[in-house]
């Protein structure tokens, strides 16, 4: 177990300088960094001092390093268009982002779980047939229509919630639900497939033959082991959120740190993308970790030696 | 599994419930609302060209004049009265018994302070270009304050409703920083909480010199998606929004809950062509293929079908509002035929590909479907349009002033509110100057007389020339003033603004 | 998923096929049920893909010819529509019928495109990770992670962003997001064939490693990234309308289903058949290349984990 955990940091380490470089690296695929980096109506005299305090004249190495000491200090620069620390504005932003992919994982969950394992319970029933086609149709919604649909029903129509903004519960419930929808579909597809693996597993047909009753059998062993494969997809689909996040945010007009990623990306406010980027990255890096470690002591076999 | 979704209900609401309550508790009755499309750099106005900026810089700061907007004239407001005390010094008595938000008494130091900073070229402020004309501010006493001006300055009057005042103590204490979050004016509203790109909340200001706004909280809400805010005002969650899309009146119209007003604004659309050729060689830098562009286009007919009619048609870039203006200049008349014989002469007789800058729909809200439709009519000519898009203002506005804008791109330009044709003129047509890409010393020359006497009479000659210059020499793709459309809700009683500046402290609510 | 070794889920496998082996014809009569959805869906495909490539002559208009008297006219059965504008005309005229099959062949251009780029970089990757492990793989695998961990809607983003919008851009950026899904799933059968009798023999008569890989179990692949490439055709299509929606995508007035969605979206209170018509076309295209593709991984092999 403890060469499992102590193997997963080490991914986690690689897998974090390997965003840090690629956050880096991006200035200089676009153009001059200093000229990326520097408020439009910056003079000669700016542009040379930055130029030096960047450190471009040094070696690519040095001046990665200076990147990350000080983005490990939380110091990403300034964002020129707001004149305001690029890692106060991210920071300031997370929470409103984190609620509403909680929101929108649980409520994936809520659909999900059920429907995935009914139907991996009843295979090639109707029911599974059913809910299969609907997965698929779900999957084939573009999001910010369903975004759109629901405030002209509940907001415009039923007049039943607010159309867009934070702050209560009730500005909660749509986007929450428009994040959830979108990812249900292909959530319930995994779980599904997840249980249906566990399903054909020794350990099923040792309980079966064991003349276990199937009820026990799904209640005791199934599920408690389906649970493995649900977690995981879980730890996957939240690096996958952010795509839906980027345009539920912009639906509802919710203040969050993925409108925030690409509107600085659209205004070049680099100093913002580079933050954003790797505090979102180290977000979706340790959640996945956390999942693993949820995972690992779960699963027996994981446990005892692998 | 019914546990399974009770506990995952319980969890979903709790996050919900976690979710940070608002600032003060504000009330429906207490509130009025306003949306607007995108959220501004800072609290600054002469640090920001956004028309964001100017709109709520009104709601917490005050301007020496203010404009009544019944008859359009320039009136009182931290100054109550001004003279010429000859050609190039201005005199300007101040208005008692007014304080900052922070209770310091407002007077001549802080105006001096104000236009001080502005003015200082190492502060790079973007308002420097709007006053250059004023050479220094001096304090004569407590409430009165001189304005010496580089020659004779007319537009002295007008601009005094574009530059707000600002503390000497703030500036002094504080710094320029702090300013950038912390706007402290003599305004009818306070700012209380800004959570960025999301919403102000500004509290009234109880100590008001002038008439106090009926509602207490002021939010102004970031709304980037049009169908949204539509949205919100139709389902009661906002009370104003601007720059409405004419093909959307009919919902809220329809709704019962809001209604449109419109009003012809200052803004001038218009296609900048690349005359000067900032942008490199271009097409347009032949006098005749300009004039086949404005002549391929059915300008009256995108207005009418495209706008509904939300627009006057302009000849040049002059405003039918503003002083200067010339009806006897007449616009170009569609004429397809003559276009591609221009074309034919410049040495284009099977047309020419020419580049086309479009960006977001944020002031003018049909732009996009206009653009749509002038480019149809030029590709029928021969000049074929090839779009690129930028989606964001901020950047578009960069490189446009940039010189990167060539050799065609979408403009649009307010006139800072000022109501007069030299406030285009210079900006827009001036050689040299960061959003002009047009080079005609004749016409520079014009444009400098015309501010450098204060005889109107004298000025309308001159600006009648220019715009004959204007129009027989093609400079742009003219198109028209613009008619904003606003959407108000109809539990307020709220006016379409002629300058483009929304007033939350004039709501009021309707009686029922 | 960690779960059994390579040997294990082979000799599960076979257990399984023995219990629960129903008669020959029982087999044969339920895989037909089940196609006849796949059939469906591949017929309406068929008609889908044909229509684009025919679009030059089933096209009533011109999809780019502006009409400004007749803009904003309704479908032909709606109060104000005409029959000569079947599903009505956008907001500057132009026949929305003619614009849906032109942008047809855009997405599907753009879709099949992509997808051959992801899928032969995902698949050389995964049979080498899964072909050589060690160290070769834990390389890999971290390359899959890094790339699932940063936010592709990000990538796509800056990228586009800067390079600027193109159908060439659009391609490529799409291509090389979308390889590690096909390294997962190849790398997991590479090496589970690696063991087996037949490439155990080919290694012993000294054949070389890019042959076994590319020669021998190569073609033992196909179906799987047959499957994953179907499926990921319908994924490429929803992206590149999400992009669209951000302004990123086939810039106007080329038609798009993509960019159609987003320029309607601000008609969705009155004028809705704008967005309806490419919403439509997208939802159904995917629809039936998901349902296809299902029915093709039913076909093929059943216990493929996907």
């Amino acid at each position: 177990m403890k060469r499992y955990v102590l193997r997963q940091l080490v991914q986690l380490v690689v897998v974090i300088i390997g965003i840090s470089i690629l956050s880096f690296g991006i200035l200089y695929v676009l153009g001059d960094p200093v000229l990326l980096l520097l408020p439009q109506n910056a003079g000669k005299e700016e542009y040379e001092r930055y130029h030096r305090l960047l450190g471009l004249d040094k070696p690519l190495y040095v001046q990665y390093w200076k990147f990350a000491s000080k983005a490990v200090q939380g110091d990403f620069g300034k964002s020129w268009y707001a004149d305001t620390p690029a890692f106060r504005l991210v920071l300031e932003r997370m929470p409103p982002t984190l609620y509403l992919t909680s929101a929108g994982l649980v409520t994936a969950l809520l659909i999900a779980l059920p429907l995935g394992i009914l139907a991996a319970l009843k295979r090639h029933s109707f029911l599974d047939n059913l809910c299969t086609m609907i997965a698929v149709a779900g999957q084939a919604v573009p999001i910010f229509w369903l975004g759109i649909m629901l405030i002209i029903i509940f907001a415009v129509r039923l007049k039943a919630l607010p159309a867009s903004g934070y702050g209560t519960w009730q500005h909660f419930l749509m986007p929450a639900f428009c994040l959830g929808a979108f990812l249900a579909p292909i959530t319930m597809r995994l779980v599904r497939s997840g249980v249906v693996e566990v399903m054909n597993m020794e350990f099923i047909k040792t309980a079966r033959a064991k003349g276990v009753g199937e009820r026990m059998v799904v209640i005791k062993h199934a599920f408690r082991n389906a649970c493995i494969p649900v977690i995981t997809v879980l730890g996957l689909q939240f690096g996958q959120l952010l795509g839906g996040a980027i345009v539920t945010e912009t639906v509802f007009a919710w203040p969050g740190v993925a409108t925030l990623a690409v509107d600085s990306i659209r205004n070049q406010d680099f100093p913002v993308v580079q933050c954003s980027v790797v505090l979102l990255a180290l977000l979706i890096v340790s959640i996945n970790f956390v999942v693993d470690m949820i995972v690992a002591l779960i699963d027996p076999r994981i446990r005892v030696g692998a | 599994m019914g546990r399974l979704a009770a506990s995952g209900s319980a969890l979903l609401l709790a996050l919900g419930l976690l979710a940070p309550a608002e600032v003060p508790a504000q009330t429906k009755d207490d509130t009025v609302v306003y949306a607007i499309q995108s959220d501004m750099q800072n609290w600054d106005p002469p640090n920001s060209v956004l028309r964001e900026s100017i709109i709520l810089g009104y709601h917490v700061f005050d301007h020496l004049a203010a404009r009544d907007l019944k008859t359009g004239k320039v009136g009182p407001g931290l100054a109550v009265s001004w003279r010429n005390v000859d050609d190039t010094t201005w005199e300007v008595k101040l208005r008692k018994g007014v304080k900052f938000h922070d209770g310091t008494p407002f007077g001549a130091k802080d105006v001096k302070a104000t236009f001080d900073r502005v003015l200082n070229p190492e502060n790079k402020l973007t308002a420097r270009g709007n006053h250059a004309k004023i050479k220094s501010v001096e304090v004569v006493d407590d409430l009165t304050a001189r304005f010496k001006t580089d020659g004779p300055y007319p537009l002295f009057v007008e601009r005094m409703t574009a530059q707000v005042m600002q503390s000497e103590k703030v500036m002094k204490e504080k710094g320029h920083e702090w300013m950038q979050e912390n706007p402290i004016g003599t305004g009818p509203y306070k700012l209380v909480k800004w959570s960025k790109k999301q919403e102000h909340l500004l509290v009234r200001n109880d100590d008001y010199w002038g008439p106090k706004p009926q509602f207490k909280y002021a939010r102004i809400r970031i709304i980037p998606e049009q169908a949204t805010q539509i949205a919100e005002l139709i389902s009661g969650g906002v009370d104003v929004i601007k720059a409405v899309p004419p093909d959307q009146m009919d919902v809220i119209n329809k709704s019962g809950q809001a209604r449109t007003a419109s009003s012809p604004i200052l803004r001038t659309a218009m296609l900048q062509l690349d005359q000067a050729a900032r942008s490199g060689p271009n097409p347009f830098t032949d006098v005749r293929v300009r004039k086949a562009a404005n002549l391929a286009v059915d300008m009256n007919s995108i207005i009418k079908h495209v706008i509904n009619g939300l627009g006057d048609r302009t000849a040049t870039v002059v405003n039918p509002m503003a002083f200067g203006f010339d009806p006897s200049v007449k616009p170009y008349t569609q004429d397809a035929a003559a276009a591609k014989k221009l074309l034919a002469e410049a040495g284009y007789p099977n047309g020419v590909e020419v580049g086309f800058l479009t960006g977001p729909p944020i002031v003018e809200p049909a732009v996009q479907q206009t653009s749509e439709a002038i480019s149809a009519d030029l590709d029928k000519v021969g000049i074929r349009t090839k779009k690129r898009y930028v989606g964001e203002i901020g950047p578009y506005v960069n490189l446009v002033r940039d010189g990167k804008g060539g050799p065609m791109f979408e403009w649009s330009w307010g006139y800072y509110s000022v109501f007069d044709a030299d406030a285009i003129l210079y900006d827009v047509m001036k050689c040299g100057e960061a959003y002009s890409y047009y080079c005609n010393k004749a016409l520079d020359d014009l444009i400098i007389q015309g501010r450098s006497t204060l005889d109107q009479k004298q000025r309308t000659e001159i600006y009648q020339k220019v715009q004959k210059l204007l129009s027989d020499d093609a400079a742009y793709i003219y198109k028209w003033g613009l008619r904003g459309v606003w959407g108000i809700s109809n539990r307020i009683e709220y006016a379409a603004p002629r300058d483009e500046v929304d007033r939350m402290f004039t709501v009021t609510s309707r009686k029922k | 998923m960690k779960v059994l070794s390579a040997e294990g889920e082979v000799a599960l496998k076979e257990v399984d096929a023995v219990i629960a082996a129903p008669t020959a014809a029982q087999v044969s009569l339920r895989r037909l049920r089940r196609l006849k959805w796949g059939l469906a869906a591949a017929a309406i495909l068929l008609l889908i893909v044909g229509s684009a490539v025919l679009a030059p002559w089933l096209a009533p208009f011109d999809p780019l010819a502006v009409n400004i008297r007749h803009r904003l006219a309704p479908p032909a059965w709606l109060e104000g529509g005409t029959p000569q504008h079947l599903l009505g005309t956008d907001q500057i005229g132009r026949d929305l019928l003619s614009r849906m099959i032109f942008g047809g062949r855009v997405s599907l251009i753009v879709g099949v495109a992509s997808v051959m780029i992801s899928a032969s970089l995902g698949v050389l990757l995964g049979l080498t990770a899964g072909y050589f492990g060690g160290r070769v793989d834990w390389t890999v695998m971290t390359l899959v992670n890094v790339t699932l961990t940063f936010p592709f809607v990000l990538l796509a983003l800056a990228v586009i962003a800067v390079l600027g919008p193109s159908l060439t851009n659009m391609i490529f950026v799409l291509g090389i997001a979308g390889w590690p899904i096909y390294t997962r799933v190849i790398r997991a059968e590479t090496m589970a064939l690696r063991e087996r009798e037949f490439i155990v023999a080919a290694r012993a008569l000294g054949m070389s490693h890019a042959r076994i890989m590319l020669g021998q179990i190569l073609p033992n692949l196909v179906s799987a990234i047959t499957v994953i490439g179907t499926l990921q055709v319908a994924q490429v299509i929803i992206l590149e309308s999400f992009l669209s929606f951000l302004g990123l995508g086939i810039q106007p007035p080329t038609p798009a289903w993509g960019n159609m969605l987003g320029e309607g979206r601000v008609y969705m209170l009155n004028s809705w058949w704008i967005a309806a018509s490419p919403g439509a076309a997208i939802f159904i295209t995917t629809l039936v290349i998901n349902l296809m593709g299902n029915a093709l991984r039913d076909w093929l092999d059943p216990h493929m984990k996907l």
